[in-house]
């Protein structure tokens, strides 16, 4: 599964990043395999959402979290 | 060959400041220079180079503030800028060294970033900065370790207190800079015989400035075409994949940091609960959200049209006196009439905008450094897509509400070139404190000063034009949204940093610079309209004006008052349509006439198209009001008894002020932001867009207006 399908308040481990012209900016902002997600908030009509990753939050769009695939963490 | 001695009182040299956004990167380039910086020459935030003195024992230093990136990857303006600079394409501003700040609460991040500098090879020390966000969050560095596994200079510090300055200033002044070791091997990146060929070509200084030159080099503006073949050609010798070779760079970069944090890292355990976390909940709301980003608009507003009119009367009231006093004192001439009605309400003119802009931009330096505005750009993102704008947008847009100009200097921050090129077309239409004076006098003539319940009519046409503003930026980003073609994809990716509370001295720097330079290049503008209207409004070809004042009849010697002031009156309306600017102002007549103006109107409209607050002074001036020219009152009980001489209506009726008020909103009247537009998307393409599309759509909605009111 990909980040945007996580829902509010559950974790997840990034698996790898689905090759894209964005994955550099992914990889810049800090989104690695092996780091631990959780998604903090959701904007309405499924607006941007806040990751957060380690010690920082990180807002992403919907279709950038598409990018990014994930395992649930339980 | 011997050395030339520089001696030490006057030797400079340079520092450049650089990190992630949000690292305290300004608060300690503002604490090091204090009110010595020179930014730009244009008002608004972040210019390309911040540059500041310090004095440093017995060096004066550069310090030279970057824009904060995430990396030296060029993809946004900020990012081209310190790849530039830091890779010597920027031969006027190379610095000597480079402090690097840390969050120490996002180190991974940092030292992707400190990592890269380091392959520069530029001297360089590192500060890892905010200390106490990182002690709430346990998380412990340890700095010798760190400082082992780098090899340059590390201090640890709170940029906030005063004894971490203390260290920074130390650090600068004994020059506690180290020429790194390359942090990757470079034969991991480029082929060494690669590397060689474009380092000797172009004389640079090691194996990753080659390997940035390389993988760069087609949006490097700065490189000439057969510099540009060569390495193309190069890169096809050697079979070279750039793309695939930063995204190895990027994962060993990040390998090589992570093994290295795991030596040099503590995580404590900590308090679940954070503020930042409790206040997000709020604050990202679905609904609780947007009412509090709601109230905070109405508290700017309120503070900008509310609080601002104490100072503001004080200013005009004193600038008012003032022409007055010199009136009296000094002796009658033209001279004092140039000082009295052209200088001082020029003068008064541009002064008289300073609390709100002031305002305004202490309210968004205190969103920006609390790290609201950040919040405000993930709730809005979702609400600006369908308009081709960005969540990033929101800045620029709010702040032009001050000024355009800053605010299309904060689109810079917006990646994507389509969302930036759109927001920065439609930025001038939100409506601007500059429109504000005329607004008011022009609302005053056509709307009755009545009360509606509790509402003022017009206080809401007012709004209403505030709402009209952005209005238009949306249906005109629609317009730019179906018209621009861009390969590239529109992406967010934003960080939220930790809220804080924003510093009293930052917020009051930001207010003074920007101010004071507002005041500088505004006023330049207007000062310099001022007097050039006054000129040209008191002299004409003297022939034609001498046959003009001839016409009319003089009275006789023993002719009472009445008969003499209607005779100067006489002589001071034909000198006014016969000098150069009337000569204009009827020149432009016929195509304005369907708009409902008259050429005086038009000697407005010529002049507001330098700055569009020149209006009230081009007012001001053509209908003489004397001393009083910067009493609004007075200015516009002159346009509302103002008469067409041919049909005897009044010139000001609601149609041609309704005409005029909506010509306002669209029109491009502003010299200043179309230099900025020029600047910013570097070239006059963009500039000259704006200003087709937008006067045409003045044009055509003036008119409009004035067809369905008369």
């Amino acid at each position: 599964m990909t980040a945007d399908q996580i829902t509010k308040g559950a974790f997840a481990f990034i698996e790898d990043l689905i090759p894209s012209e964005l994955t550099l900016h992914l990889m810049e902002m800090g989104f690695l395999p092996g780091k631990r997600i959780e998604l903090l908030h959701q904007a309405p009509l499924q607006g941007p959402m806040a990751f957060k990753l380690e010690n920082s939050v990180i807002a992403l769009r919907h279709s950038e979290a598409m990018l990014i695939q994930v395992q649930m963490d339980h | 060959m011997s050395e030339i001695t520089i001696p030490t009182n006057t030797s400079t040299f340079s520092v450049a400041l650089v990190g992630n956004p949000n690292v305290g990167k300004t608060t300690i380039f503002n604490r090091l220079t204090g009110l010595r910086q020179k930014v730009g020459n244009y008002p608004g935030v972040t210019v390309d180079k911040r540059r500041g003195a310090m004095q440093a024992g017995h060096n004066n230093v550069t310090i030279i503030d970057l824009p904060g990136t995430y990396s030296i990857y060029p993809n946004t303006e900020d990012e081209i800028i310190v790849h530039r600079v830091l890779n010597g394409l920027d031969e006027e501003n190379q610095p000597d060294f480079v402090l690097a700040i840390v969050d120490m609460s996002s180190m991974e991040r940092g030292l992707f970033l400190v990592s890269q500098v380091m392959d520069l090879g530029l001297p360089m020390a590192i500060v890892l900065n905010m200390e106490d966000t990182a002690e709430n969050q346990g998380i412990v560095i340890k700095t010798h370790q760190l400082y082992k596994a780098l090899g340059v200079p590390i201090i640890q510090s709170n940029a906030r207190s005063d004894k971490s300055l203390k260290s920074i200033e130390e650090l600068i002044t004994n020059k506690s800079f180290a020429k790194p070791q390359p942090f990757l091997n470079p034969e991991d990146l480029l082929p060494d015989s690669l590397a060689n060929t474009v380092n000797k070509e172009f004389n640079l200084a090691n194996a990753y400035q080659a390997f940035q030159l390389i993988r760069f080099h087609e949006s490097e503006v700065l490189l000439k075409k057969y510099q540009k073949d060569f390495i193309r050609e190069k890169i096809a010798e050697a079979n070279f994949d750039l793309k695939e070779a930063q995204v190895r760079e990027t994962k060993l970069r990040y390998k090589a940091i992570q093994d290295i944090l795991k030596q040099c890292t503590e995580y404590k355990d900590i308090k679940t609960k954070k503020l930042t976390q409790q206040l997000d909940k709020i604050f990202l709301h679905k609904v609780g959200g947007y009412v509090v980003f709601l109230g905070v608009l109405l508290l700017i507003f309120q503070a900008i049209f509310a609080w601002s009119t104490i100072p503001m009367d004080l200013i005009d009231g004193f600038f008012a006196s003032f022409s007055g006093w010199v009136y009296e004192t000094m002796p009658a001439g033209v001279l004092t009439d140039l000082i009295a009605e052209g200088i001082i309400p020029g003068i008064g003119g541009v002064l008289i905008f300073i609390p709100q802009i002031a305002l305004l931009f202490g309210f968004l330096a205190i969103l920006e450094d609390s790290g609201y505005m950040s919040r405000v750009v993930f709730l809005m993102d979702r609400l600006m897509r369908p308009f081709g704008l960005n969540g990033k947008s929101m800045v620029p847009l709010i702040s032009s509400v001050a000024c355009a100009i800053p605010g299309i200097m904060a689109a810079r921050n917006i990646g994507n070139w389509k969302d930036r090129i759109t927001t920065i077309m439609v930025a001038p239409l939100m409506s601007c404190s500059a429109r504000l004076p005329v607004y008011v006098i022009l609302i005053a003539l056509a709307v009755p000063d009545e009360n509606v319940g509790p509402f003022n009519l017009q206080a809401i046409a007012l709004l209403g034009m505030y709402l009209l503003g952005i209005v238009a930026v949306l249906l005109v980003s629609i317009v730019f949204k179906l018209i621009l073609k861009s390969k590239e994809k529109s992406f967010l990716m934003l960080e939220m940093p930790l809220y804080r509370l924003p510093k009293a001295k930052d917020v009051a720097i930001t207010m003074f610079t920007k101010s004071r330079t507002f005041v500088l290049a505004a006023g330049k503008i207007i000062l310099a309209i001022s007097v050039v209207l006054w000129v040209l409004a008191s002299y004409g070809p003297s022939s034609r004006m001498e046959a003009a004042i001839a016409s009319i009849e003089v009275p006789e010697a023993n002719a009472d008052q009445e008969v003499i002031d209607d005779y100067n009156s006489q002589i001071s309306s034909v000198e006014l349509e016969n000098s150069y600017i009337g000569i204009a102002g009827k020149f432009i007549e016929p195509v304005i006439r369907p708009l409902g103006y008259d050429w005086k109107i038009g000697i407005a409209l010529i002049t507001s198209f330098a700055a569009r607050e020149v209006f009230v002074s081009t007012i001001a001036t053509l209908y003489s009001v004397g001393a009083d020219v910067e009493d609004e009152l007075t200015i516009r009980e002159k346009m509302d008894q103002e008469v067409n001489p041919q049909t005897g209506e009044k010139v000001y009726n609601i149609a041609t002020s309704f005409s005029l008020i909506v010509f306002y909103a669209f029109a491009m009247q502003c010299m200043s932001t179309l230099a900025v537009v020029y600047r910013e998307t570097n070239g006059w393409k963009w500039p000259i867009i704006q200003t087709a599309y937008m006067t045409a759509m003045a044009y055509v909605s003036a008119w409009a207006v004035y067809q369905l009111l008369s």
